[in-house]
């Protein structure tokens, strides 16, 4: 693994209008970033990710078979009461998922090291996709980086046959919150995955969303709406005004309601206990469990959901670093032994696996100066070459 | 080759515009007002045209549109356009819903036009509409039709309330995505 300099499409720009990729400098800040490019060796790939992602997802399925089998540990993740039996049979009748993304300790070396799973509402999968791929073929035409270079990404070709796998009958509802350029991004590009699979799509808000007197949820037509893709964490779902409805609300929900077990970071703890001393896990406790103790003065706390980094605080030896404010915390904590990012250049690169299908289909880096990766980190391309 | 061998968008981005501009297609259909017209259509059976309207009423109630309340109904639909259906609100007050204004059929005539109820709306009361708001033109008799108008018309339920998600994003002023 090796970050390089790379020269830059001259048309970059363009070629991301032509694309659809709106979202590249949000606010004046650059978030695409292909002054530089990641390089990693075949075998960094499919030995240090792809392998360890495909052995983790399978450990994750064995967490939620024993969180549906024991309330208890859906008390631990702060799940609400009411929700357990939809999660339960959510599990058992086999909902499929669509899509997730493994945030990994990786410098190409040693083990890769699980920071956390969102396995529920991530977002960087249409640049990952789709214009890190683009920026491949044509950096090569280009000569900036050799010819027969790859790209751990079949994420296209993975979602498009996904959906066609899914099992929705009539119209695919795709939802994200009002406001939100980058979650809009990744809904626009999921539709247009659907379509190609073969799909009525229905694009809406989240705030749109009706009920109706028989119990459904509607959209804005008042038609019923039977099959979500939803882009709003499910901890969310389930705390807000129509969130008792939904286990009688008819409607099939993409991820599926089992994904609340995995996109929460009390999973990294509960790995840790039923998989101690796995070479792709850090050690991981609950905050009141008393093993915490063995991490000694130095970790990191993270809310139970935490996204982007908000509300994560490094500990060390008494002194602490916060990440950016942020509005978790209240559910519970767990502590991660602290694995520092890897330093390239004086930047620190995250990698982020895909799964589709709960199967390896892709990758993204993510480099940011800090030692959390928030959302002002900007998207680095990567590609395979040995 | 760990890489997708091929990008396609279909919606995203300006090679996705070009594909929207094309020609909508369209389809063989026929539209009546009455049974009566249906049978005096050459071609087409008393039994045909009573099925098809028969299938089509069975769809009124369940696709046509919804409102709380006479007035509202009727300021789309005009006076007497409007006619309680079998809906209830959450205060078990009546639930309102346009009157059926004639029926589209096309499979009879080799065409894709979904069997269905049409509706004729106030401001263009010369037209037929489906109940998902589609313009199918004035024409009684045979007609083609723009087949996404032609489609089968979604369930329209009453809608009691919406806003009743999205708190923590507004709340928080963060989508949720990560």
């Amino acid at each position: 693994m090796e970050r390089r300099a790379v020269r830059p499409r001259e048309n970059w720009q363009r070629v991301a209008a032509e694309h659809g990729f709106t979202f590249h400098t949000p606010d004046g800040e650059r978030y695409w970033d292909e002054s530089h490019a990641y390089r990693f060796t075949l075998r960094e790939i499919e030995d240090g990710l792809e392998d360890p992602v495909e052995e983790l997802e399978q450990m994750c399925f064995e967490v939620v078979e024993r969180a549906v089998a024991d309330e208890e540990v859906l008390c631990r993740l702060a799940i609400p009461e009411m929700f357990w039996g939809y999660i339960a049979e959510s599990w058992r009748n086999r909902e499929r998922n669509l899509y997730g993304r493994m945030d990994f300790c990786y410098d190409g070396q040693g083990p890769a090291k699980l920071y956390e799973y969102n396995a529920d509402t991530p977002t960087a999968l249409y640049e990952s996709a789709i214009f890190q791929w683009v920026w491949l073929e044509q950096a090569m035409e280009q000569g900036l980086i050799p010819e027969g270079s790859d790209q751990f990404n079949s994420l296209h070709e993975r979602l498009i046959d996904a959906f066609g796998r899914l099992g929705v009958e009539g119209p695919l509802h795709l939802a994200c919150a009002r406001d939100t350029d980058e979650d809009l991004g990744t809904v626009e590009y999921l539709e247009d995955c659907a379509r190609q699979a073969g799909l009525a799509t229905q694009r809406m808000f989240i705030e749109d969303i009706g009920l109706a007197d028989d119990g459904s949820f509607t959209d804005l037509d008042d038609a019923p709406v039977r099959w979500l893709f939803k882009l709003y964490p499910w901890e969310w779902l389930m705390e807000e005004e129509f969130g008792s409805r939904i286990p009688r609300s008819g409607t099939r929900f993409i991820e599926p309601g089992w994904k609340a077990v995995l996109s929460n970071k009390g999973l990294l703890a509960l790995l840790w206990e039923m998989f101690e001393g796995h070479p792709n896990l850090l050690p991981t406790y609950f905050e009141d469990d008393p093993g915490a103790a063995a991490l000694g003065g130095r970790y990191v706390r993270k809310p139970l959901l935490s996204r982007e980094g908000a509300n994560i605080v490094f500990v060390a030896n008494g002194r602490t670093v916060m990440g950016p404010d942020g509005p978790y915390g209240a559910e519970g904590f767990v502590r991660q032994a602290y694995a520092p990012l890897p330093t390239f250049d004086g930047r620190r690169p995250m990698c982020g696996v895909w799964l589709v299908a709960s199967e390896p289909a892709g990758m993204c880096v993510r480099e940011d100066e800090g030692a959390v990766t928030t959302d002002d980190a900007c998207f680095v391309p990567h590609f395979i070459l040995d | 080759m760990k890489r997708s061998g091929k990008i396609a968008l279909v919606m995203m981005g300006t090679s996705a515009l070009t594909l929207t501009a094309c020609e909508e297609p369209k389809t063989d259909a026929a539209i009546f007002e009455t049974v009566e017209q249906c049978v005096a259509e050459q071609g087409l059976t008393s039994d045909q045209c009573y099925g098809e309207f028969d299938a089509a009423k069975a769809q009124h109630a369940e696709v046509a549109p919804k409102y709380a309340s006479r007035a509202d109904c009727e300021a789309d639909f005009g006076a007497e356009g409007c006619e309680v259906s079998p809906y209830r609100t959450n205060a078990g007050g009546s639930v309102f819903m346009p009157l059926m204004a004639g029926f589209m059929m096309g499979q009879m005539m080799g065409g894709r036009a979904y069997t269905q109820p049409l509706y004729r709306s106030r401001d263009d009361s010369k037209s037929f509409r489906t109940a998902d708001n589609r313009t199918v033109g004035n024409k009684i008799g045979r007609t083609q039709v723009a087949e996404r108008a032609a489609a089968r018309p979604a369930q329209k339920l009453y809608t009691q309330q919406r806003g009743g998600f999205g708190a923590r994003a507004r709340a928080t002023g963060f989508g949720g995505g990560g």
